[in-house]
């Protein structure tokens, strides 16, 4: 049996909520939305400190570490800046961790709302729930961009100041950044240094060979039963200025400290891998509702597959190779950078010209796949937003 | 996609409903298991109307429907007039809910938590954040991690929370839970306060004798079917009517009454004979048992009209008391 109340008189109405200003049914999310957002991740006081400790804390012990060592035993121990170090903390450090992290976060912003019961009280405000997952990109990348700059900084300041000041080329101690005019000039100087170890590939066609052949053979010793006479001096000079200049391409590719342009792209790729990161995690945390879960594939997806994906040459599973998001990410390396996981630098992977140990794939077809990540895993994680029951 | 604003769908609210909140035909079902089973529900303006049933009854699922947090299989629904979910965003505008257990980030303080819910309302919420934490008397504690706080001060800052957007109707599921003597007392003054102020005020609650004390309606679900609904005034007075009656022989009184046609139950105990008779039974059959007992030779020393209470109405009327039986 339904018995219908009996109404009174009707109650008073209230001043009505909303406004003009409140577009609470609009997907866009407010800055209040985004400010708060960055308010309950920054506050996660146990993740920001595993953050900052990755992404600079690591970085920053490996200098400190290097700097003391250098400055307590200079002629052991190098010192702690210059290229070389550089090439490997991009790459070897900040490239994974970077990713790792902002993944970590990610999955936390797709998936805190939910395990802490936040959802639910969200959902009840009316506001859209697609415009309350699209607030956290923009909070979310507010933090990690900048956690993933003070790293990189950090890693150049120390990379250019801390600098070696003189070159080691092919064993030899080179002043850097010369000419090529320069370089022959020193090697006139150095002969027997130049002669004997920069090295040189004699063919039948290369310029002088027999000479060069000759003096190198009468200065750093030839094959058993050769005869050995002493060159003039003159000779030997101009053999050790040719071979300088023969060897200058390679030692141009010998820098102090990365330069600038080196840097600006090292460190938009870095951001850009780190953005990556956050926003698979964030779809994937948001799709899954667990953090932990999340995490522990995103580690699987950087660590493991990426690697094996990104050089072995499987016939038929090439095209899903293709689409793994480091293995486009590989490919995106700045030239001047050792590709992710080994296999030397240089960009444009396994094209002509590019990398031989990565899978073939153009810059078009990378940039593609790295378009389509964002894209697909913020839809998913948008729809299971839409369609979870709170 | 859309951008509307509320602004923008303010006009298509039809008419002024009488009803705070209106279901016809809501069925909701879990696999095999049909939580809400065609649900007629009619919540009237400006009252405190209390919503009962025994545990898996449907009433937080009925409730998780009506916000939205989860979608029904069938029927239709508003909520202050509004088509629910067609203008969900307009409705939910002018509704505050606590559903279940209040949950908020635990490393946030209750302040900052609130901060979050008002920035995804309208503007001026922002500015209801301290007068909503003072009125529920946990503005002193607003600033301490909400991970600190006791289930009671949760369930103060749920219904912070649910004041952030100045509703006209506040759903709240079960909100004396975790809240001591007092706390219940204040939390009870709020509702009226808040019913007083020409709020609806929608309670889910087990505590029969608070909703009793706390609304003027109720309505009773059980397997997923509102099988009573209406003012609890009226609602008792179709109770059955009980009857104590103090006398000299309560078992000769009982042979007495056995032997007409009142067909009353009849139960003799220590206070005397416990009469229960059908609802709507005329008054005059209460002299007429007077009259029998008198002219019977037993002394009646006291006949006293038993008030049925919302618990015993409550059990007679949903499974649980068929079950015990």
């Amino acid at each position: 049996m339904t018995t219908v109340i009996d109404v009174d008189a009707p109650v008073p109405a209230l001043a009505p909520a909303g406004g003009p200003a409140d577009h609470r049914g609009s997907w866009i999310p407010n800055g209040g939305m985004i400010a708060t957002r960055i308010l309950e991740l920054r506050k996660r006081r146990g993740l920001m400190i595993a953050l900052a400790l990755v992404t600079i804390g690591i970085p920053t012990v490996f200098m400190v570490i290097r700097l003391l060592m250098h400055a307590f035993a200079p002629k052991t121990y190098g010192p702690a800046g210059g290229y070389d170090i550089y090439t490997n903390l991009v790459s070897g450090v900040l490239y994974v961790f970077g990713f790792i992290v902002a993944a970590t976060l990610g999955a936390t912003a797709g998936s805190s709302d939910l395990t802490d019961g936040m959802f639910r009280h969200l959902v009840v405000t009316g506001r859209s729930r697609l415009a309350l997952y699209l607030a956290r990109i923009p909070a979310g990348l507010a933090i990690i961009v900048p956690l993933v700059a003070a790293g990189f900084t950090l890693v150049c300041i120390v990379c250019v100041f801390a600098a070696p000041t003189r070159l080691e080329f092919n064993g030899v101690t080179v002043p850097a950044n010369l000419s090529r005019p320069g370089l022959e000039t020193w090697a006139a100087g150095h002969p027997n240094e130049v002669i004997c170890q920069f090295g040189v590939r004699i063919t039948p066609s290369t310029p002088d060979g027999s000479t060069i052949g000759n003096v190198t053979n009468s200065l750093c010793g030839g094959p058993p039963g050769a005869p050995v006479t002493q060159p003039p001096q003159a000779q030997i000079t101009e053999v050790a200025r040719l071979i300088a200049g023969m060897n200058y391409s390679d030692y141009s590719r010998h820098f102090l400290y990365p330069s600038n342009s080196l840097m600006i792209k090292s460190g938009l790729w870095l951001e850009l891998e780190a953005a990556i990161g956050f926003i698979v995690g964030l779809g994937l945390g948001s799709l899954i509702g667990q953090r932990t879960v999340t995490v522990v594939l995103m580690i699987v997806l950087e660590i493991i597959l990426t690697p094996i994906f990104s050089r072995a040459h499987i016939p038929h599973l090439l095209n899903l190779q293709r689409g793994v998001v480091g293995v486009a990410m590989a490919h995106l390396t700045p030239g001047g950078l050792p590709v992710i996981g080994g296999g030397g630098g240089g960009p444009g992977g396994g094209g002509p010209g590019g990398n031989p140990a990565l899978i073939p794939e153009t810059i078009t077809v990378s940039v593609c796949v790295i378009v389509a990540w964002l894209v697909v895993w913020s839809a998913l994680g948008a729809w299971r937003m839409v369609t979870r029951d709170a | 996609m859309s951008t509307a604003t509320l602004a923008d769908v303010s006009d298509k609210r039809p008419t002024q409903s009488e009803w705070a909140v209106e279901t016809h035909g809501l069925t909701k079902r879990f696999g095999e298991n049909v939580a809400l089973n065609g649900v007629e529900l009619l919540v009237p303006r400006g009252c405190a109307f209390g919503y009962l049933g025994p545990n898996g009854a449907g009433k937080t699922t009925l409730i998780r429907v009506l916000l939205g947090l989860t979608h029904a299989d069938a029927g239709s629904m508003s909520l202050l007039g509004y088509d629910v979910p067609r203008h969900r965003a307009a409705a939910l505008a002018r509704v505050g809910a606590i559903v279940d257990e209040p949950r908020f980030h635990g490393h946030l303080t209750g302040r900052q938590n609130l901060q979050i819910l008002a920035a995804a309302r309208e503007p001026a919420a922002r500015d209801r954040i301290v007068p909503a934490l003072e009125r529920v008397g946990i503005l002193h504690r607003a600033d301490d991690r909400v991970s600190k706080y006791s289930m009671g001060m949760r369930q103060r800052l749920g219904v912070a929370a649910c004041l952030l957007g100045d509703p006209e109707l506040l759903i709240l599921d079960e909100p004396m839970n975790g809240l001591d003597p007092a706390g219940m007392h204040e939390m009870r003054d709020m509702i009226l306060s808040l019913v007083a102020e020409g709020r609806t005020v929608v309670l889910s609650s087990h505590l029969l004798d608070e909703v009793e004390r706390t609304c003027d309606a109720v309505a009773i679900v059980d397997r997923g079917n509102i099988i009573r609904q209406g003012p609890i005034s009226e609602l008792l007075a179709g109770a059955s009517l009980q009857l104590q009656v103090e006398c000299s022989d309560p078992d000769r009184a009982r042979g007495l009454l056995d032997a007409t046609t009142i067909g009353a139950g009849i139960q003799v105990g220590p206070g005397g004979l416990g009469i229960g008779l059908p609802a709507g039974t005329p008054r005059d059959v209460i002299a007429e048992i007077n009259r029998v007992l008198v002219e019977g030779g037993i002394s009646v020393y006291r006949l006293q009209e038993i008030q049925a209470s919302l618990e015993a109405w409550f059990l007679s009327v949903t499974s649980r008391l068929g079950a015990s039986e």
